[in-house]
């Protein structure tokens, strides 16, 4: 928006313009250290993580809280690699949460098209299916949902989960709302040109959509990467259980390794937070458009 | 395959030769739509749908887990019209939900667009509104009942710096137990909605902007004119999911309150649970899982209804 | 052509699904006859075990990592019987119970399984998922604490092998600068109360304000295990008849109010533990169950908790007279067998189940600090040889003496009953209702919701 500000040297009131550009500098000056604020405010929870994992295990819970670890105990993250099987759980993790989320936006945005942009009898009704699955608290289904893994084979194995996550009714509904969007009139344009609807799919309406797959990989593979019931549930060999499976195994019946949690926890963030900050240049406004209009 | 061939004209005896094309063409229509969805919905249908149904059928038994599932017809649904402990659990969720939708709708369309700009340090600023999500939730309760502590917790302290003399007591109070849930449900889930809204806002194309700029519209008409409109299938979605999850919600009120003091934060999940894994009650529990539901359902008609109205 | 297609298609999508359908109905509504799934899990095992020699059970244990006494049975038994092998397969503590039960529900739970809590024995055992074990309770020692709790009709279920109970744990230093006089075993709850204030001034005068008299944790079972204990009549707690613990909360809040001990918003907000509080000199003294014992000597170990002068006493008691032989409460851990086992390892089962009631295995146990079922003098010795245990006749006096009642007496609605006694030791403590109030509430709402 700034840049566009910028570019408006031809408007017809140039005498606007130096006090435009004084009240834009302030305002975006405001617009920082508000932002800068708010942020500080929502990081705390993160930064309360950060300053437990650094404590002694009795040290994390104290009146008045500690502030600043005494003494710093830089060992936790020495520790946490020897203690536990930290590496083998993150790879775990990142194995589900990548075959989940390539699963998850192939099979949704492809049904998502059929639910957008086609037509037949029964396709409302099946759709409200599908939300309606979502409207029912997992835990409710839950072990008739484990009777039957069980006897597909799949529990105790990594396949569980991806068969849980990978086809759920999230994804569909979020790509064909992002569908909706995109013009009808440029569909019929291709099928006029002889394309098929999977042409369509694939040369069009999959390439459009670039801020809704970002979108959906984002939310899959943070849901995949935090899930936890799912996983408490399916995965018990300790050789494929998750990082937050794993990050439990510090909680014993009656004592718990806080700070390794904690630290388990800062560690575990990381690769999400890096994830989402090269994903979200996707969210630029104007890139998805520049074809659309063209 | 002779089931609708054989329904058909019995339907219908009207003109054959006009019906046959458009009766291939939608047969045809109904083949490409199955074939972009099934595969999706092979995995969805076998491992959620049906789990689901059958948790319909175990709302009208009496199961504990273990063997026969004794069919008991209504007992269950009428057992729920005296139970205060759940009336109690459903006025907590549509508490919830009332308070919890709108504020999260508007924080979060808020946090869209004051983000929604090409200016550096963009980036950085969305990683951390999306932040609270993903942090770990034993975390996030941890820190949260902190400030919120009654009498060392800094949000109190600050309001008596205010003024206020006799500040709430937040989770430790019955009144004020749930306020505080809602606000830190807010803060959570702002920034999941937030990228939702985000990528709608990409789809809305720029010429729009430029064409209501040059027709002399303010910032005010342009979201009006143009950005809602234009992101009405994203508010559809994220009203709906965001319907859905606060009628489901459950994790934060089991790490932040455990539905206490007393049962002043207990919510319908939760009570779902409790029946089930702790009192080994699943046909009860799957009753009231069937509440829910309807509940859900009937909302996100309304708003499929109120959607379809607007698109016309 | 294509419509053939469109239809195979179209038909398969429902097919498939009524095809899952009838495969998850018939395991809700035939949990008997699952055998047959739970024999491939142990499959590889199967035909070692029809030739007669090596076997291998399964068994269900929590937190493997962090907690020896699965291992230290395992082992104990392996050495005895070197054709038997014990697989421990690991579970979340804190969701055992949500674990195990959808393990059971699908036919796939391990051959032995634990019965973490002696509250869900009655569902397991309904529910048909315990066999009948009463050879084995015929041929272990009467002395085994608890037995009698697992048996139903005259059929004995399950097997305990640990059977916790609660001290009151003090820190002799604090007693010692606040100078006031350690508890001597006859103590009455009046009588702790005032140690409790005493202690809390006299710290307070000796320049020690981080420090308080007493910490009581946030649980319910604090506050309703003591008085199911000491105050309950006769099936009072069954019935919803609740109005005995009402003494027992005023006690409670009177500490909190006078300030002898953590107020019980302060523990919940601050998300307080008890290892912290007590571990590292915050309260002078602290009511709590035996297993505290080995985690305050490991974390003195791991340097989490800091070493002091401390013991631990018999619980404070209603009146001295039953200072010769306190009543406190406790909770035992058994293990039974899991009904879908395979017929030839079932033998073998019965003799791990033998072997975890025996002394043997209850001086592994108390070796690695936890209560065993079963206690005598050989079982003490082995307990106080312990690096850092008290030495004096009191704690031993603790360990080996006392009455242990259930800290929720056993029925089929206890789950239910103690469900609305959480919710109502949470409006008490944080003084939403007044304890009158609070307990007349969840006393109507047991009724009216839990008991029919």
């Amino acid at each position: 928006m700034a840049t566009l500000t910028l570019e408006r040297p031809t408007t017809p009131r140039p005498l606007n313009r130096p006090r435009r550009r004084g009240r834009t500098l302030a305002g975006r000056i405001a617009l920082y250290v508000t932002l800068a604020i708010a942020a500080a405010a929502i990081m705390l929870p993160f930064v309360w993580m950060v300053i437990s994992s650094l404590k002694t295990n009795n040290q994390v819970f104290s009146i008045p809280i500690q502030w600043i670890p005494d003494p710093v105990v830089w060992e936790n993250y020495l520790d946490i690699w020897t203690k536990s099987d930290m590496a083998t759980w993150l790879r775990n993790t990142l194995i589900l949460s990548v075959t989940v989320t390539c699963l998850q936006v192939l099979t949704g945005s492809f049904a998502a098209y059929g639910f957008a942009k086609t037509r037949f009898p029964g396709r409302d009704v099946l759709f409200l299916a599908y939300i309606g699955t979502i409207a029912v608290p997992w835990q409710a289904y839950m072990i008739p949902q484990f009777i039957l893994m069980s006897r597909l084979g799949l529990n105790n194995t990594l396949w569980a989960i991806i068969a849980l996550q990978a086809f759920s009714a999230f994804g569909v509904f979020l790509m064909k709302q992002y569908y909706e969007s995109i013009p009808d009139e440029l569909c019929e344009a291709a099928r006029i040109d002889g394309l098929t609807e999977y042409g369509i799919w694939r040369r069009i309406v999959f390439p459009l959509s670039g801020p809704a797959i970002a979108t959906l990989v984002l939310l899959t593979f943070v849901n995949t990467w935090n899930d936890y019931l799912g996983p408490l549930i399916y995965l018990r060999s300790p050789e494929i259980w998750t990082i937050q499976i794993g990050l439990k195994s510090f909680v014993s019946q009656y004592n718990a390794e806080y700070a390794l949690i904690m630290t388990g926890s800062v560690i575990s963030v990381l690769p999400i937070a890096l994830i989402f900050l090269l994903g979200q240049r996707y969210f630029v406004q104007g890139i998805a458009t520049a074809g659309l209009k063209g | 395959m002779a089931v609708p061939v054989l329904e058909k004209p019995a339907a219908a005896p009207a003109p054959p030769p006009r019906r046959k094309p458009g009766q291939r063409l939608k047969v045809r229509n109904a083949v490409i739509g199955w074939t972009f969805i099934l595969p999706n919905f092979l995995g969805f249908a076998t491992l959620t749908l049906v789990p689901v149904l059958i948790l319909m059928y175990l709302g009208f038994t009496s199961w504990n887990a273990f063997g026969q599932a004794t069919w008991i017809g209504t007992e269950n649904f009428q057992r729920l019209i005296t139970d205060k402990t759940f009336h109690t659990a459903l006025f907590n969720t549509f508490y919830y939900a009332a308070v919890h939708i709108p504020l999260t709708l508007g924080i979060s369309l808020g946090l869209a667009l004051l983000l929604n700009r090409k200016l550096r340090g963009m980036g950085f600023f969305r990683t951390v509104a999306f932040f609270p999500y993903i942090t770990s939730i034993v975390a996030i309760a941890v820190v949260w009942n902190m400030l919120f502590s009654p009498d060392s917790g800094v949000i109190n302290q600050f309001l008596m710096w205010i003024g206020i003399d006799n500040p709430p007591g937040w989770t430790t109070s019955t009144d004020w137990a749930m306020p505080a849930v809602i606000i830190v449900g807010t803060w959570r889930d702002m920034g999941y909605y937030m990228l939702l809204f985000l990528a709608g806002l990409q789809a809305i194309p720029g010429e729009l902007y430029e064409a209501a700029r040059v027709d002399g519209a303010n910032g005010l008409r342009r979201f009006l004119n143009v950005t809602l409109p234009c992101l009405r299938p994203t508010t559809f979605f994220v009203t709906v999911m965001l319907t859905i999850n606060s009628f489901k919600i459950f994790d934060l009120i089991l790490v932040m309150t455990d539905g206490g003091p007393g049962t002043a934060t207990l919510v319908l999940s939760q009570y779902i649970y409790r029946k089930g894994f702790e009192e080994y009650d699943f046909g009860y529990a799957s009753a009231v899982a069937i509440v829910l539901f309807l509940i859900c359902l009937v909302v996100t008609i309304v708003q499929f209804m109120v959607n379809k109205r607007r698109e016309r | 052509m294509r419509r053939d297609l469109a239809m195979k298609r179209r038909l398969m999508a429902p097919a498939s699904v009524l095809a899952a359908a009838a495969l998850v109905l018939s395991a809700c509504s035939g949990g008997d006859s699952s055998t047959s799934t739970s024999s491939d899990a142990g499959s590889d095992t199967g035909n070692d075990a029809a030739s007669g020699e090596a076997v291998t059970l399964t068994l269900a244990g929590w937190s493997l990592a962090t907690t020896p006494e699965f291992e230290a049975l395992a082992d104990g038994f392996m050495a005895a019987n070197p054709n038997i092998t014990i697989d421990v397969e690991d579970y979340d503590v804190n969701n055992y119970e949500t674990q195990i039960t959808a393990d059971l529900a699908a036919g796939v739970a391990p051959d032995i399984y634990t019965v973490k809590q002696l509250m869900t024995f009655p569902t397991f055992q309904e529910g048909g998922q315990l066999m009948d074990v009463s050879d084995v309770a015929a041929e272990i020692s009467p002395d085994v604490a608890t037995l009698e709790h697992y048996e139903v009709d005259g059929i004995t279920y399950a097997v305990p092998y640990r059977a916790d109970a609660w001290y009151l744990y003090y820190n002799a230093d604090l007693f010692e600068t606040a100078g006031v006089e350690i508890p001597d075993g006859q103590w009455t709850w009046e009588d702790f109360d005032q140690a409790a204030s005493d202690v809390t001034a006299g710290l307070a005068a000796a320049g020690n304000t981080d420090a308080l008299g007493n910490y009581q944790h946030s649980w319910a079972s604090t506050v309703q295990g003591f008085a199911n204990a000491q105050g309950q009549g006769d099936g009072e707690f069954l019935e919803a008849e609740w109005d005995y613990m009402v003494p027992f909360y005023e006690e409670a809040l009177a500490r909190q109010a006078e300030g002898s001990q953590v107020d019980f918003g302060a523990i919940t907000t601050n998300s307080l533990t008890y290892q912290g509080q007590f571990g590292t000199q915050k309260a002078a003294m602290m009511v709590m169950g035996s297993w505290y014992v080995a985690t305050y000597l490991s974390q003195v170990e791991s340097g989490d908790a800091e070493s002091f002068s401390w013991g631990f006493a018999p619980v404070p008691q209603q009146t001295t007279e039953t200072a010769e032989n306190p009543v406190t409460f406790g909770s035992p851990t058994a293990m039974g067998i899991n009904p879908a086992i395979d017929e030839s390892k079932v033998s073998a089962a019965k003799a791990f189940l033998t072997y975890i009631a025996s002394e043997d295995a209850a001086i592994a146990l108390a070796e690695i600090g936890i209560t065993p079922a079963l206690t005598n003098d050989a079982v003490a010795d082995a307990m106080f040889a312990k690096d850092g245990m008290p030495t004096d006749d009191l704690s031993r006096f603790a360990f080996t003496t006392h009455q242990t009642a259930l800290e929720v007496p056993l029925g089929t609605d206890s789950p239910g009953l103690q469900t609305v006694l959480g919710d109502a030791h949470t409006a008490i403590m944080s003084g939403s209702v007044s304890p009158q109030d609070g307990i007349a509430e969840a006393m109507e709402r047991a009724k009216s919701e839990v008991l029919d």
